[in-house]
Formats: structure tokens, C-alpha cells, sequence
């Protein structure tokens, strides 16, 4: 089974791409789980939600430190959630970074050095500039795409063919080809970065 | 066909499947997506209700007509719809009746996470609990054939857990939903007219049927079923818990309950025959627990599972004794910024709540997004509890200070939807008994925090068809207010002036704020906010909490990307270093 843990800022599109994983899941013939929470997704709070797809999957919800991956689509998010992951899983981060508004007289300071510490508690980390990537595609949206692209490289479990299938499925024609390139462009940087495991 | 499904969606591709007549629903996380799925569907008739108990009442009389009804709603909905629930149970129904109740441990997105199988035995009702999307589905066929079976409104409760998670559904690609024969319509004044003489007869129909439904409990094995395993330990579940028992403990013996009220007594106790130790897991309260221990049997349970919150397979594996995970990658020792939802950039709320702080009132606040008002920086709401309470709560807060000589002023503050929901019988009552309460109605033109549904006031249906709008101002003055006026909050010094002159009546007034929802009028209000001066970072600003505005060392950036020109930083900004274009906006009489 494999367990996959999305995090994110509500509205950033962490909830389309955990829906764009558990598709292409299923189109490869896994039993699948998805589990979100969503009240208060569009209003700026971090937003998380789980995938797990195997032969047989029960809880909807992965146990804590047996995550496989975790994606996140921000680089706080990112750092708080590392806990879900197990030692040797893979973290792939969109460097992108979103101030929390401000919280009154208590102000917390951004981490400034979140890729040295992601980076000392993890053995494989990918920081994607995807929102760069993205935007020079012609839509800075398609970052949640472009994260699917790196992790695919991690999941061998799930043919590209599935993948091009599902993003085509999961968007409205004019925003097909964008999503593709947006795939790929994921899917070679990931590549480029670091050796697929075995 | 395999279909990723959430519960929600789930639910709703049954009532296709069951022939559903109609269905209403009030929003209410994690519920809303069933009505919203259904619409979708277009084959059923759906209401938007103005609240659950309206709701629940439509499709009574739909059910009694013939016609296969389905209500869905929050847990707390089911607290506003009881008073018809608990009376349609003595009546029984002609055509299906099936209560959809979205219970939500954790409070993801509620006030309280009561345990809604509690309602269904206090009104005598079966309970069943599906534990995933398939179950949703095959759960709400089965529901609807008890309904008309045993003349019973029939409660499905799901959890948050069921209604957002996904799971494959296997669907028949060949079915169609079938509109389901209208049943006939008799008239029976002793089961639908209750008068004390029928009710007393009605309720021995009703203890009889609780006695059919334990019966059916004993055999449905679609819904109650036992895996024996390992027989040194016994499990009695339902809902999501039996997916965490599966992951947690897959060796036990299991007893996989779906209709959890009433009891199937004989099989539970075969069960607990049959293993060492008997175990219940089940989430928030001891209810199979209480029932299984009037049986005299002596389950392990509440004093070793949480009864506040979610479950999940670790909690469950640590009951046990077991452990799920192997060593994780190790948290950060830093305090890292929180990031809670906030009021968008350019909402309107921010306005009111930076006003009402800034006045120093005190605030009775209401259900949705404006309750976003009570974190910091903005720290500007008294009390939320229930939808609509803040009219009442606001005269009752009058009555105390009043009598304490205490000069605090209050105010009432009430989304639009949540005043059509419960908020008007409080304002009658203001007028009424001589009150002289100021109400704030924070009209953004949907219902916003459940993810943007019509409402009486909007205008629209929930099949997107244009209908009567409710006036609110019409409403007010109606009921008796004679101090109504409507007006744009952004203009902060005017919303202050008008606060003031309202507070110091002597008689009940109403202000109503427009400005629609950010989400969905998208269109910028004005050019972005500019900085035109070196800011001095005294961070007045910072204290509207707009996620627009950040603080980068000690000055005070406007993120243009993020901005949409409402203009409110530069009301406050005191070194008027701040500017901001034309703001486009059709001016609303005052």
C-alpha cells in the first residue's frame, strides 16, 4: 500500500491534486482512499488531505509516521507537517512561500531555512520551483500539476499513460495541454533532480 | 464500474437509485455537498430550506403524500428540525422518509460534536452507519426500503470522515434511475393528525415497530455482521471505526454493526459468547456501549478510546496496547506560524468587525464566516453558539448590563442566510417585549461559509432558477423596527457615525451591510493599494488582519496580486502614506 499526505494553503489547489492522484489510483486498478477536510478551504488556512491506494485499503486515514510521500505545495506547510512522513519517504515541496496574515501583537517569524531542515530530516527531498515553472507555461495554477509531474517519478506503480488520462479527464479542453506540459514539466524535473528509487 | 466517490456523492447517487421524489437540505459542513450533488443530478426535486426544521417538515408532507423524501443536514440541523422529527415518528410515513445527519467529531467546522444516534433513540427511530462511499450508497437503498417496510422515518448517520473521504463505488452501468410510483394517498386522521387520543395509540405502534427493527437487526446481514478471527478479543463497531479496527487490529473478531439502534440483542450476545474479551470502538459517545452494558455484559470501552474527537488507526492500535508506526521523521523543535482561515482580502466583515472593535462594543455573533471576527488581530465577537442566537443574546446581554448600570453597548451581528435560518423570530421578540437591541445583518448575497448556496435572500432556487427575493429591509420594518437602514461598511467613519446614532435609540433598529461575498463577485473593488510615502511600520494597518498586507521588516507591503482595492487600510493608515484608485462600487442609500 502506499500512502501519500498533500498539504497546502486553502485555494492553492491541494484538494485538485489529491483528486487528480486518487483517479489516476483507481484508473490503475487500486482499491483507494481519500480523505480531506474541507469548511474553510478557500480562506487562506493550511488545508491537508490523504491518498492511500493498494490492493485492499481500510482507513481513509494514514497512520502517523507511515506516510510514503508527502507533497506540499508550500514550504511552511511543508516543515509542519514532516512528522506524517515515515524516515525513508519522499518529501517533494513547491518552493513557494505564503506569509500567514498577520496575527495580531504575537507575530511568529517565517522559518527562513525550511529547505536546511526539511533537508536534515529527510532523506529524499525535491524542492520544485513549481510556481515558476508553472507560470512560465502560461498559468501560475498549474503548480498543483506540475507536483503531480515530480511525485509520478516516485510512483512506477502508476503508468504515464494513466497519468496523461487522468489530468486530461480532470480539466475543462482549453486547460488540457497547459495541465499536460505542466505534467511533464514535473515529471523531467523530478527526474533530473534525483535518481528514482528502485 | 468503479466510481471514486465521497460519501456525499455517494448518498446522492443512491436517492437517484431509490427512486427519490424529493429531497431539501440547509448548508451545513460536512452535509452540503448531498443537495448540491443531487441538484447536480437534476433528477429530484431539490429546496434550498430557510432551516432544517422547514426543511424536514416539506419532505414529511412529500413523504405523507407518497412521494420518497430525503432531508439532509448537519448534526446540529437535526437539533432545529427535532421538533417534527420526533412527532413524524408516532405518525410513521407513506412514502420513504430518510433524515441524512452529517455528524462532525472533531468539530472541523462546528460549535459542538454531539452524537446524533442520541436523537434517533430519543425519537425512536433506526440508525444506520455506513462506513465508507459504497456503504453510503447501499445503505440509503436499504433505508428507504425500511422506511416504507416498517413505517418509520429512517436517520443515516455519516461523520465527516464518511462525507469527505473518497472510495470506489461499484455502479451498474446499465441502471438508470427510476422514478419510483407515487405510493397512493389515504387520509388516516389517527396516524397523521396527533391528537392526544391518536398520539397515545401511535406511541404502542411505535414500541412494537422498535421491537420489528431489533428483529431485522438480527438477520439483515448486509448490515449487521460478524468476521470471527482471533477469539482471545471481540470488537463490536461502526461506521469509520470499523475501517480503523480492520487497520489496527485485522486478527480480532469482529462485529460489523450498520443498523446500530435499536440493538440486535441476540447477535451481540452470540458475539460476546463467542470471544475472551469483549471490546467496543466507536466514535464520540458510549452509545453501543451503554446499550450492550444494559444487556449485563461488561464491555471494555470509553475508559480506554476517547470519547472527544475523531478516531483513527492509531488511537485505536494504542487502546490495544500496539503500535501502528514505525519511527517518524522527527517534527521541528521551532514554533512555527499558524495559519488559520481568515476573512479575504477585501471582505466586507473587516470593516464591521475593525468598526465594532474599535467602538469597543460588545458583540453577540452569530454561525458563519463572519465568526472569523473573533481571532486576532480583529478579537472583535462576545458570544457564537447557535444559528441565530445573536439576536436574542444581544437583548438578553441589554437586560443584564442594564440591570448591573453596566454602560457597556451591544450589538447583534447575523449573516443574511443565518437571519432567514433563525435569526427573524429573535428580532420579533426584540420588538415584541420593548426591546431595544441594535442588530447588525451582514448581507454578502449567499451562504458563504459552506461554500456559496442560495437562500431566500439571494433570489435564486437550488436548481439555479430565478425566484422571489426576500427583502430584508421589507422584513424588518414589517416586524415592527421602524430604524432600518441599509448601508456599504466599507466606508468605516460612515459605518461608526450610523452605529453610534443606532445604539443610542431607544427603540429596536436594524443595519443592514451589504457587500457581497469576494468569492464570488470577484471583480476588484479599486486598483490595488499603493504605498506612497517610506512607511514608518506603526503597523495600524497590520490590525485589519488583511492577508494583502505583510509586514517585511518593519514596513508594512501591500501584495498587489493578493489586494482588491476596498480601500480600508488607507481609512486607517495614519500617515496617509497609503492610496488607492477609484473604488468601484454602486453606491447603496442610506
Amino acid at each position: 500500500m502506499k500512502n501519500v499526505f498533500l498539504t497546502g494553503v486553502g485555494g492553492h489547489g491541494v484538494l485538485k491534486l489529491s483528486g487528480i492522484l486518487a483517479e489516476a489510483a483507481l484508473t490503475a486498478g487500486f482499491d483507494v482512499r481519500k480523505s480531506e477536510v474541507h469548511g474553510m478551504s478557500q480562506r487562506g488556512g493550511s488545508v491537508v488531505s490523504q491518498v492511500r491506494y493498494g490492493n485492499r485499503v481500510h482507513s481513509p486515514v494514514i497512520p502517523a509516521g507511515k506516510a510514503d510521500a508527502l507533497i506540499s505545495l508550500e514550504l511552511l506547510e511543508a516543515l509542519r507537517t514532516l512528522p506524517c512522513l515515515r524516515p525513508e519517504g519522499v518529501l517533494l515541496v513547491n518552493e513557494q512561500r505564503i506569509t500567514p496574515a498577520p496575527l495580531g501583537t504575537i507575530r511568529v517569524p517565517y522559518p527562513e531555512n525550511v529547505r536546511e531542515l526539511c533537508e536534515d530530516r529527510v532523506e529524499i527531498a525535491v524542492f520544485v520551483p513549481a510556481l515558476d515553472m508553472a507560470r512560465d507555461l502560461g498559468n501560475e495554477r498549474a503548480a498543483n500539476v506540475v507536483m503531480a509531474g515530480a511525485f509520478s517519478n516516485f510512483a512506477p506503480e502508476i503508468s504515464i499513460e494513466v497519468w496523461v488520462h487522468t489530468i486530461e479527464a480532470a480539466f475543462r479542453p482549453e486547460h488540457r495541454e497547459l495541465n499536460l506540459n505542466a505534467f511533464r514539466a514535473g515529471q523531467s524535473f523530478a527526474a533530473i533532480d534525483r535518481e528514482p528509487p528502485r | 464500474m468503479r466510481k471514486l466517490l465521497s460519501g456525499n456523492e455517494a448518498i446522492a447517487q443512491g436517492a437517484s437509485e431509490a427512486g427519490v421524489l424529493f429531497a431539501a437540505a440547509y448548508p451545513g459542513t460536512p452535509s452540503t455537498e448531498i443537495l448540491e450533488t443531487i441538484a447536480r443530478q437534476g433528477d429530484i426535486q431539490v429546496q434550498w430550506a430557510p432551516n432544517e426544521k422547514v426543511a424536514y417538515e416539506v419532505a414529511c408532507g412529500v413523504a405523507l403524500g407518497g412521494g420518497r423524501a430525503l432531508v439532509a443536514m448537519k448534526h446540529v440541523g437535526v437539533n432545529v428540525a427535532a421538533d417534527p422529527l420526533f412527532s413524524s415518528s408516532y405518525s410513521g410515513v407513506n412514502g420513504g422518509l430518510v433524515l441524512v445527519s452529517a455528524d462532525d467529531p472533531a468539530m472541523h467546522s462546528s460549535q459542538n460534536e454531539q452524537d446524533n444516534r442520541h436523537l434517533a433513540r430519543a425519537s425512536k427511530i433506526p440508525v444506520l452507519e455506513p462506513s465508507d462511499s459504497q456503504e453510503a450508497r447501499d445503505f440509503l437503498l436499504m433505508a428507504f426500503d425500511i422506511s416504507e417496510g416498517l413505517d418509520t422515518p429512517v436517520m443515516l448517520r455519516v461523520t465527516t470522515r464518511i462525507c469527505h473521504s473518497k472510495s470506489p463505488v461499484v455502479l451498474d452501468a446499465n441502471a438508470v434511475s427510476r422514478p419510483r410510483a407515487i405510493r397512493p394517498y389515504r387520509r388516516s386522521m389517527s396516524k397523521n393528525v396527533l391528537l392526544p387520543v391518536h398520539a397515545r395509540r401511535r406511541h404502542e405502534i411505535v414500541e412494537v415497530r422498535l421491537k420489528r427493527l431489533s428483529q431485522l437487526g438480527e438477520s439483515a446481514r448486509e448490515l449487521n455482521r460478524i468476521h470471527w478471527g482471533d477469539r482471545t478479543i471481540g470488537i463490536v463497531t461502526s461506521g469509520v471505526a470499523y475501517q480503523y479496527v480492520l487497520e489496527a487490529m485485522p486478527q480480532a473478531s469482529i462485529l460489523k454493526l450498520g443498523l446500530t439502534y435499536p440493538l440486535p440483542v441476540d447477535l451481540v450476545r452470540k458475539f460476546a459468547g463467542g470471544v475472551d474479551e469483549l471490546y467496543v470502538v466507536e466514535e464520540l459517545d458510549p452509545f453501543l456501549e451503554g446499550e450492550i452494558r444494559a444487556l449485563g455484559l461488561r464491555p471494555v470501552g470509553k475508559e480506554v478510546f476517547p470519547a472527544t474527537g475523531e478516531l483513527d488507526p492509531d488511537k485505536v492500535a494504542a487502546a490495544f496496547g500496539t503500535e501502528l508506526g514505525r519511527e517518524a521523521v522527527e517534527a521541528v523543535d521551532e514554533q512555527l506560524p499558524a495559519r488559520p482561515p481568515v476573512l479575504c482580502a477585501g471582505c466586507g466583515h473587516r470593516a464591521v468587525f475593525y468598526t465594532l472593535a474599535k467602538m469597543g462594543l460588545v458583540v453577540t455573533g452569530d454561525i458563519g464566516c463572519y465568526s472569523l471576527g473573533t481571532l486576532p488581530p480583529l478579537l472583535a465577537m462576545d458570544s457564537c453558539m447557535c444559528m441565530g442566537a445573536s439576536v436574542g443574546m444581544a437583548q438578553g446581554m441589554e437586560i443584564s448590563l442594564r440591570a448591573a448600570a453596566d454602560e457597556r453597548r451591544v450589538v447583534g451581528v447575523i449573516g443574511d442566510s443565518t437571519f432567514v435560518h433563525s435569526g427573524i423570530t429573535g428580532l420579533v421578540n426584540v420588538v415584541y417585549n420593548g426591546g431595544a437591541s441594535t442588530l447588525l445583518i451582514l448581507d454578502n448575497g449567499t451562504t458563504a461559509m459552506t461554500g456559496h448556496q442560495d437562500h431566500p435572500g439571494t433570489g435564486v432556487t437550488a436548481s439555479g432558477e430565478k425566484t422571489h427575493r426576500l427583502d430584508f429591509a421589507a422584513l424588518c420594518r414589517a416586524v415592527g423596527v421602524r430604524r432600518v437602514r441599509e448601508m456599504d461598511p466599507y466606508d468605516m467613519d460612515r459605518l461608526e457615525a450610523a452605529l453610534n446614532e443606532e445604539l443610542a435609540a431607544d427603540e429596536p433598529s436594524v443595519i443592514i451591510c451589504r457587500a457581497p461575498c469576494r468569492l464570488v463577485e470577484r471583480a476588484p473593488l479599486g486598483h490595488p493599494a499603493e504605498m506612497e510615502i517610506d512607511c514608518p511600520g506603526c503597523g495600524a494597518c497590520l490590525e485589519l488582519g488583511c492577508p494583502a498586507i505583510e509586514e517585511l521588516d518593519g514596513r508594512s507591503v501591500i501584495d498587489p496580486a493578493v489586494c482588491t482595492g476596498c480601500g480600508l487600510c488607507v481609512q486607517i493608515c495614519p500617515f496617509c502614506g497609503l492610496k488607492v484608485d477609484t473604488i468601484r462600487r454602486d453606491p447603496v442609500p442610506v
